[in-house]
């Protein structure tokens, strides 16, 4: 089932291992309200004696439910499938810093 | 902006204030035993609920509201941001012309997520509301 | 659509009224920066005695620097609210017209003008400025953006060279130059 298939848009959930920190969930946010920080390390699936290579290594991805409109495009653009529909919708809170949900919330 | 006897029985009266897209969340959240009123006792338990956007040019209006209720009733009532508008200006939150949450104006004491929240979400923390010890 | 020159704005109003186009649909603006300097003031009229009909589109346009126009509200009244709304989202002046603002206060002109940035985009720091494989928390490890590398803008946003961070000494942006680059995306150079 992709990501995009009809259902409950309770919220938007963050399928970790797929995310590459490529940014663009980030980037075409029309809020602004998704946040991601990451570094690059050596590929350690690299053969032995090859070129190093650099992948990205996800540290935080945090939504904040203060701000998302529920629009979808994140989910739309992800070239690895890493964010899905939930029906889940994210509980009121008596605080904003609550509603800003990072990796583990967000799984 | 109206009052609502919320579950018709006068354990709270609810002041909708209506603004934008989430008061038809909230007309949809309004228990069907639910009864207009004109405005609680002093000493009824009261919540606020902010549905919508505030512009910039509404916001002393929504303040002077809340300030209102505050002076009126003698147990504070809950102040709650319906939407993302109320909590942080949603969508708009880079206009010109809105306020960026209603917690930039006056203390919220729960915020909703949500574009719009469910009317369930309103239900879920007006339960919550009553529930809770005076 | 038709178009009228500004000193025949009134009058062919008031004809198009006179030959059965007398509902007032709605009086809307365009700004044409980018492809002429003006803004383009739309009207939508319609007759109700014949509702098959397509609506009459009259258009005029007015130069951005000098952007005035006669009131048409006393041909339909209902034009008055319109052009109190063109007045304050693009600063037309309607000759005539209702001077009351709407919903802005002294401090924000002209906001949907398109060389009008949105003050809350570059004052808000866009999570999209990081390149992958960066952090807040300092620059990562080798291969993350080093520090003279452009950064991306966010939409909304013109490029630092041509609105903002700025040489002091250039000349003032260019309001099409401005409005041009509003739709973010990679660091743009400008046009030498």
């Amino acid at each position: 089932m992709s990501p995009t298939d009809a259902g409950v848009h309770g919220r938007i959930r963050l399928i970790e291992p797929a995310c590459t920190s490529c940014m663009l969930c980030v980037r075409e946010c029309p809020v602004w309200c998704i946040t991601l920080d990451s570094h690059t390390e050596p590929d350690p699936d690299a053969a032995p004696g090859a070129r190093v290579r650099l992948v990205n290594v996800l540290d935080r991805f945090v939504i904040d439910w203060n701000l998302c409109m529920y629009c979808g495009i994140c989910v739309d653009e992800c070239p690895f499938d890493a964010l899905a529909w939930d029906a889940h919708h994210p509980a009121a809170a008596p605080v904003p810093e609550a509603l800003r949900h990072g990796i583990a919330e967000l799984a | 902006m109206r009052w609502v006897d919320w579950y018709g029985d006068a354990s709270l009266y609810v002041l909708d204030v209506a603004l934008a897209c989430c008061s038809l969340e909230f007309d949809a959240a309004v228990p069907g035993s639910a009864s207009p009123t004109v405005e609680p006792p002093t000493d009824g338990r009261t919540a606020v609920v902010i549905s919508g956007t505030v512009t910039d040019r509404l916001a002393p209006a929504v303040a002077s509201m809340v300030d209102a209720v505050r002076a009126r009733q003698s147990v504070p009532p809950v102040v709650v941001a319906y939407g993302v508008c109320a909590c942080s200006g949603g969508p708009y939150w880079d206009s010109y012309a809105v306020t960026k949450g209603v917690d930039t104006l006056l203390p919220v004491d729960v915020h909703v997520p949500g574009c719009p929240p469910t009317p369930d979400a309103l239900r879920e923390v007006l339960d919550a509301v009553v529930g809770a010890p005076a | 659509m038709t178009g009228v020159r500004v000193e025949d704005w009134h009058a062919a109003v008031l004809a198009a009224c006179g030959d059965g186009y007398d509902w007032f649909d709605w009086l809307g603006c365009t700004d044409e920066i980018g492809v002429s300097d003006e803004l383009r003031v739309v009207l939508s009229l319609r007759r109700l005695d014949e509702p098959g009909l397509p609506e009459l589109l009259l258009e005029c346009r007015v130069p951005r620097s000098e952007p005035r126009l006669a009131s048409v509200r006393d041909v339909y009244a209902g034009a008055a609210w319109h052009e109190r709304e063109a007045a304050e989202e693009f600063g037309v002046e309607f000759v005539g017209g209702d001077r009351r603002r709407l919903l802005l206060d002294g401090g924000v002109t002209a906001p949907l003008r398109k060389d009008e940035v949105l003050a809350a985009r570059t004052a808000e720091s866009w999570p999209g400025a990081k390149e992958p494989g960066e952090s807040d928390a300092g620059a990562g490890a080798a291969g993350a953006a080093s520090p003279s590398r452009r950064r991306m803008v966010p939409p909304g946003v013109p490029s630092p060279e041509v609105w903002g961070d700025r040489d002091p000494v250039s000349s003032p942006p260019d309001p099409a130059e401005v409005a041009a680059s509003v739709s973010g995306g990679r660091v743009r150079r400008r046009a030498r």
